[in-house]
C-alpha cells in the first residue's frame, strides 16, 4: 500500500521544485511510519486457544500505571485489570477482536493487539480417489470441526522410495491431483496431509494400493422413456461419466435400480456392457424413480448413484370427449373404469411384437434350414 | 432337385456343417464344438474369464498364505520397501504410454512370460510349504495358472504369433537363489504373491484391450477360408 502511495506520487515529482520535492519526500516517509507503526500490532494478531486465561500487558507501561483498555472501541471495565494488564479468563470465542491500550490522561495509545480466540486442529478428513483411472488420482480434505483461525495445509505422497507432487487444485480449495507415471503398480502410495496453525498442528495418513481408489463418477445423462404401446416397459439410457477417459480400453459396467415411487424396495439389474436397458416388469401406470451407477469392470469400487430420473409407463389414451360423441361416451365410461379389457388386448399385441418374435424367429430359422437341406 | 431316397450331394453336406457350425456359435445354445479349433475371438474371452477366476482364487489363497506366514505379512497395512532381490519375479508395472502402445503380441507375450515364471517360482513354493491344507490350495492354484499359460499360449498360435522362448538354460537348482534367512524367505514369497495378484489385475485390462481389437468377426472368416 505504501509502495503503491509512492509510485502514484512519482509523476508529480519531476514538476515540483528540489525543496519542496525533498519536504514533500520527509512527510510521506513520517506518515508512513506512524502508519506502520499503529498497526503492526495487526499484522501479526494474537493467537489464543478457547479456555485459556490471557494476560495483556500494555506495551511498555509499567504495571501502576493508569490506562484504559478498549475492546473493538468500547471501554472495559476496570474489575478485568491487575493494574495495567489486562487479564482474561476463560476465553471464548466471543472474546476475539481488537484490544487497545490508552495512557490514562492523554488517551495516547500505547499497544493495540487483534486476539483471535480459536482452537489447534483436530485430525483432518483425508480421501483419496481415482475417478479417471488409469490417468491418476485426486485427494481431497477438510477439518472436523472449525478451528476459527487460518490454517495451512501441506500435504505428501510417497510412493515407494519416490517423493510425488499432489498439483493443488484451483477449485474446489481443499485438493490436489496427482498424474499416475507408471500402471499396475504393487508398491503402495502414502499420503500425509498435515494441517497446521497458530495454536498447533495435526495430521492423517493413507496408504493405498492402486487399484483399491478407482471410482468413478456416476453415470451421466441418464433418461427413462415409455415405450409406446408398451405399458409395462421403461427404456433407460445413459452415458459413461465424462471423468472417465478411456471406456474403450478400462470399460465400465453398470447397476440400475427402479422402483415404483409408491413402494420402498428396490429391483436391481447388472448390466456389464451397453449404456441402455429396457425394464419390462414396471407396474402400468405407475411413476418409477430410476438410478445408475457405475464401476470398472474388474477393480475397485461402485460410483455413487446418478441423479434420480422419474418415467411412468405408457398408457392408452382415453377417447376425446365431444359433443357429437356423446353416445359413445356412456359406453367408453364404462369400459375405461376397470383397466383390464384394454389392456390385456394391447399386451397381447405387445406379446407378440416383443418376446414372442425371438421364439418364432429361431423355430422360422431351423425349419427352413431343415427344408433347405432335404430339398436341394 | 429333390432327392426322394434322402441321399445327400456334396453341396448339401457343406450347407449344413455350415449352418450347423454358425449355430454352434450362436451364444442362446450350448456349446456343441462343432469345430476343433475355436476363434481367437473366443479365447480371448475365455482367457479373460480365467484371469477373473484366478484372481479370485487367488485373493482366498493369498490370505490362508499370509495368515501361514504370520506378522507382519498378514497385516493389511504392511508397506515394505522392494528389495533387490525381489526384482528377479517379474513385475506388472509398467509406463502408461509404453503399455498402451505394446503390439498385440508384445502384450500377449509379457503375459505368457510373466504367467511361465511365476507358475514355476509358485511350484518351487508348493515344494516346501507346511500345512496339507495350504499345498492342497497351492496345487490347485497351480494347475488354474498352468491352464492360464496353455490358453495364453493358444491365443497366441491362433493369430499366428510365435511362443516366446523359455527360460534359457536349465532350470537352476533349489538352493541357488535360496533366502539367507527365513525372514527374507518369506518376503521372497509376499512379493511373489503381490505380484502375482497385481499381474491378474493388469491381464484383464490386456485382455479387455485384446478383445477391442480381435472381435469374434474372426470366426467367419476362417470358416469361409476353408472354402465351402
Amino acid at each position: 500500500m505504501n509502495v503503491a502511495v509512492f509510485r502514484s506520487m512519482a509523476p508529480v515529482f519531476p514538476k515540483m521544485a528540489s525543496p519542496v520535492r525533498s519536504a514533500c519526500c520527509v512527510v510521506l516517509a513520517a506518515v508512513v511510519v506512524v502508519y506502520a507503526q499503529r498497526h503492526s500490532q495487526d499484522s501479526h494478531p494474537q493467537y489464543e486457544r478457547v479456555g485459556a486465561d490471557v494476560t495483556m500487558k500494555c506495551g511498555s507501561m509499567d504495571w501502576d500505571a493508569a490506562v484504559t483498555w478498549t475492546v473493538n472501541g468500547t471501554d472495559i471495565d476496570e474489575s478485568h485489570l491487575n493494574g495495567s494488564y489486562l487479564i482474561l479468563k476463560n476465553v471464548n470465542l466471543s472474546q476475539s477482536g481488537q484490544y487497545s491500550c490508552y495512557e490514562g490522561s492523554s488517551w495516547h495509545l500505547k499497544y493495540q493487539t487483534y486476539l483471535r480466540v480459536g482452537t489447534p486442529p483436530k485430525e483432518p478428513v483425508l480421501m483419496c480417489r481415482s475417478n479417471n483411472y488409469p490417468k491418476g488420482f485426486y485427494c481431497s480434505w477438510h477439518l472436523p470441526t472449525p478451528t476459527y483461525i487460518p490454517n495451512t495445509f501441506n500435504i505428501s505422497v510417497i510412493h515407494g522410495t519416490k517423493d510425488m507432487v499432489c498439483e493443488k487444485d484451483a477449485m474446489p480449495k481443499n485438493r490436489c491431483h496427482i498424474r499416475y507415471l507408471q500402471l499396475f503398480s504393487t508398491v503402495k502410495y502414502k499420503v500425509t496431509l498435515t494441517v497446521t496453525n497458530a495454536l498447533g498442528k495435526n495430521f492423517t495418513t493413507l496408504t493405498f494400493d492402486e487399484f483399491a481408489i478407482v471410482k468413478p463418477d456416476p453415470p451421466e445423462s441418464v433418461v427413462a422413456k415409455p415405450v409406446p404401446n408398451n405399458p409395462r416397459r421403461l427404456e433407460v439410457s445413459w452415458q459413461n461419466p465424462s471423468s472417465w477417459p478411456d471406456p474403450e480400453s478400462f470399460p465400465l459396467k453398470f447397476f440400475l435400480r427402479y422402483r415404483p415411487l409408491i413402494l420402498d424396495t428396490w429391483q436391481h439389474v447388472e448390466l456389464s456392457d451397453g449404456t441402455s436397458h429396457t425394464i419390462t416388469d414396471a407396474y402400468a401406470g405407475k411413476e418409477y424413480i430410476i438410478q445408475v451407477a457405475a464401476k470398472d469392470n474388474d477393480i475397485g469400487t461402485w460410483s455413487d448413484w446418478s441423479v434420480a430420473v422419474h418415467a411412468t409407463p405408457w398408457t392408452e389414451e382415453p377417447k376425446h370427449l365431444t359433443t357429437e360423441a356423446q353416445i359413445t361416451e356412456t359406453t367408453s365410461a364404462s369400459t375405461s373404469s376397470f383397466m383390464a379389457p384394454p389392456t390385456t388386448k394391447i399386451c397381447d399385441k405387445g406379446a407378440v411384437v416383443g418376446s414372442g418374435a425371438v421364439a418364432v424367429c429361431w423355430t422360422a430359422g431351423l425349419v427352413m434350414a431343415a427344408y433347405s437341406v432335404l430339398f436341394i | 432337385m429333390l432327392n426322394v431316397t434322402g441321399e445327400l450331394s456334396g453341396d448339401s453336406w457343406g450347407i449344413f456343417t455350415f449352418l450347423c457350425a454358425a449355430l454352434c456359435n450362436l451364444p442362446a445354445l450350448p456349446a456343441l464344438n462343432c469345430s476343433e479349433e475355436l476363434g481367437a475371438g473366443q479365447s480371448i474371452q475365455q482367457t479373460y474369464d480365467l484371469t477373473r477366476y484366478l484372481e479370485h482364487q487367488l485373493r482366498t489363497l493369498a490370505g490362508t498364505y499370509l495368515n501361514y506366514l504370520g506378522p507382519p505379512f498378514n497385516e493389511p497395512d504392511f508397506n515394505p520397501p522392494r528389495l533387490a532381490r525381489a526384482e528377479r519375479v517379474p513385475s506388472a508395472t509398467v509406463d502408461l504410454d509404453l503399455w498402451r502402445g505394446l503390439t498385440d503380441n508384445a502384450r500377449l507375450a509379457a503375459n505368457y512370460r510373466a504367467y511361465s515364471r511365476l507358475l514355476c517360482y509358485l511350484r518351487v513354493l508348493d515344494g516346501q510349504v507346511g500345512t496339507a491344507e495350504l499345498r492342497h490350495r497351492l496345487a490347485h492354484f497351480c494347475a488354474s495358472l498352468q491352464g492360464l499359460v496353455l490358453s495364453i499360449g493358444g491365443v497366441m498360435s491362433s493369430l499366428g504369433y510365435p511362443l516366446p522362448a523359455g527360460p534359457a538354460g536349465p532350470p537352476a537348482p533349489p538352493g541357488a537363489h535360496a533366502a539367507p534367512n527365513d525372514f527374507l524367505k518369506k518376503m521372497d514369497d509376499f512379493w511373489l504373491l503381490k505380484e502375482l495378484q497385481t499381474w491378474l489385475w493388469r491381464s484383464a485390462k490386456d485382455f479387455n484391450r485384446l478383445k477391442k481389437k480381435v472381435p469374434p468377426a474372426v470366426v467367419t472368416l476362417r470358416l469361409e477360408a476353408r472354402g465351402f
